[in-house]
């Protein structure tokens, strides 16, 4: 090792962020390192950017978080000291005419769906108390609406396939045949008990 | 008898209306006049009943054993074991027996509750709130990756490889109020964890570590002081596999690439901006991770580390 090398090691153990030097060039690397475990994958943790639009104009599940108003407060029900001091109830809203980031299409259905329960200020919330965690209530309260968005781009229901219609009518004609047969049967029964007729014979 | 009087009621102490349950007045004067009347009241029963003799005393409870003997008037004749029957006979059913059913104790043949419950690993828990308390006591340096090792070395936590303990798992009591940017290293986390953890602008991370490294990791000081060279780290047990190659969980066998994706689900799912690591200051030591075959940071296995004289020994390359 040569006194260059031994210099710049020297100012490495007396450098504070050992890290930033450190980390990348000096660290260890076994046989089971991620490099070699995952060879074409981005190793350095990196922050990912939000998801295109889904394809057909349909809702992604992507909410950006600062176009929605969240407060908290205090939830009902028992608990104690713990339910009258934290704020664990959830309150989201966002104005629904001007969220961008709901599709257009699906947007238009929710305002028709929903025109009951906007606020004066069009306004749509949604509130949790669920759980007693602040944070698992704003999962609640996220989920709940993302359901709501995705129940308008549900396709109508189809009804019955041609199969099942099929069978359907196959089993209805049984049905009559059956029904018919034992009342031929059952005809012939009591005409039987008759004595014969001139006509018979 | 003194006369004592009540300042509040007036009444004399011996005559207070409410006596039985003494709650009349809450002066002092009356509590002694009530202190005062038990002990005469106790005076006045020495004096009427008769004198202290062996025949008037009684021995402690507990104090005397039965001394009764299979001979004389009440200890002989049947010796307790009553007229006629089994009883008698000494001819007793077995303990268990039911008189000819199928006994409760023979009607189960296997019960697999607790198979293998001397086998299974256990994850002692760290909840939120005390990592939290422990950071903001100067027990844990934040400014550092956190560890089974620097966990252990806080002297407030320990863990005991030899009784099965495997490592700590961070549970989710006190998530909401954690405020801590961290990067953090233990053996299993719930989801919400992970996201209270992402939240505040930590890494947290998911590793194995197989009972030796454990054992070392517990109390480094003590391994360093025998002198002998660093080990590698084994890869986990088939079971655990598959908890430590996802990247939900976030393992350490997990595919980086997908880490980063699950954390902005994460954020998603849980109603969070996800902070930009990358542009914070603390960049390199929030994401350094060690080797999958490492037990410390910035030490090799092989390394031969000597407390005495400061130094490390390592292998020539040849």
């Amino acid at each position: 090792m040569n006194k260059i090398t031994r210099a710049f090691i020297r100012v490495l153990q007396h450098s504070n962020n050992s890290y930033a030097l450190l980390g990348r060039q000096l660290s260890y690397k076994s046989d089971l390192s991620l490099d070699k475990i995952y060879p074409n994958a981005r190793l350095q943790l990196f922050t990912p950017p939000p998801p295109p639009p889904g394809n057909g104009g349909k809702f992604n599940g992507y909410i950006p978080m600062d176009k929605l108003e969240i407060t908290y407060s205090r939830s009902s029900g028992p608990g104690g000291q713990h339910v009258n001091t934290v704020n664990s109830k959830v309150d989201v809203r966002f104005k629904l005419a001007e969220a961008q980031w709901i599709p257009e299409q699906t947007r238009q259905k929710l305002l028709q769906v929903l025109a009951n329960k906007l606020n004066k200020e069009g306004y749509y919330f949604i509130k949790s108390d669920l759980t007693r965690s602040q944070q698992l209530n704003l999962a609640d309260a996220l989920e709940k609406l993302r359901t709501i968005i995705r129940a308008q781009e549900l396709d109508a229901p189809t009804g019955p396939s041609e199969l099942t219609l099929e069978k359907l009518r196959r089993r209805q004609e049984r049905a009559a045949r059956q029904r018919l047969q034992l009342k031929r049967n059952r005809a012939q029964i009591k005409a039987e008990r008759q004595a014969p007729s001139g006509i018979d014979f | 008898m003194l006369a004592s009087f009540c300042t509040l009621c007036g009444n004399a102490g011996n005559q207070c209306l409410l006596r039985a349950e003494r709650q009349c007045c809450k002066t002092i004067n009356h509590q002694m006049a009530h202190l005062r009347e038990s002990s005469e009241k106790a005076l006045k029963l020495l004096r009427t009943l008769p004198r202290v003799q062996i025949g008037n005393l009684r021995p402690n409870p507990n104090s005397k054993q039965n001394d009764k003997r299979g001979r004389a008037q009440h200890g002989g004749d049947k010796h307790g074991a009553g007229n006629k029957g089994s009883g008698q006979r000494q001819n007793f059913m077995r303990l268990g027996y039911e008189t000819g059913n199928q006994p409760f104790y023979l009607r189960f043949p296997y019960e697999p509750y607790y198979k293998g419950h001397h086998m299974r690993r256990q994850y002692p828990p760290i909840s939120m709130l005390k990592l939290q308390v422990l950071i903001d006591t100067n027990r844990i340096d934040i400014s550092q990756p956190i560890d089974i090792a620097t966990l252990c070395n806080s002297g407030l936590l320990s863990l005991k490889p030899a009784e099965l303990q495997y490592g700590f798992q961070l549970t989710d009591d006190g998530l909401d109020n954690f405020k801590a940017k961290i990067n953090i290293e233990v053996q299993h986390a719930s989801e919400a964890v992970i996201a209270a953890v992402e939240r505040n602008g930590g890494v947290i991370r998911t590793a194995y570590y197989d009972p030796r490294s454990l054992h070392i990791l517990a109390n480094p000081k003590k391994w360093f002081e025998k002198g002998l060279p660093i080990p590698q780290r084994m890869l986990p047990p088939q079971d655990a596999v598959e908890y430590y190659t996802d990247a939900k969980n976030r393992g350490y066998l997990a595919n980086p690439e997908e880490i980063s994706k699950e954390r902005l689900v994460l954020a998603q799912k849980y109603g969070y901006e996800l902070p930009r690591i990358e542009d914070d200051v603390n960049y390199e030591m929030l994401t350094a991770a060690k080797d999958p075959r490492q037990l410390f940071h910035g030490l090799e296995p092989g390394w031969l580390v000597n407390l005495v004289d400061k130094t490390i020994v390592k292998l020539k390359a040849t």
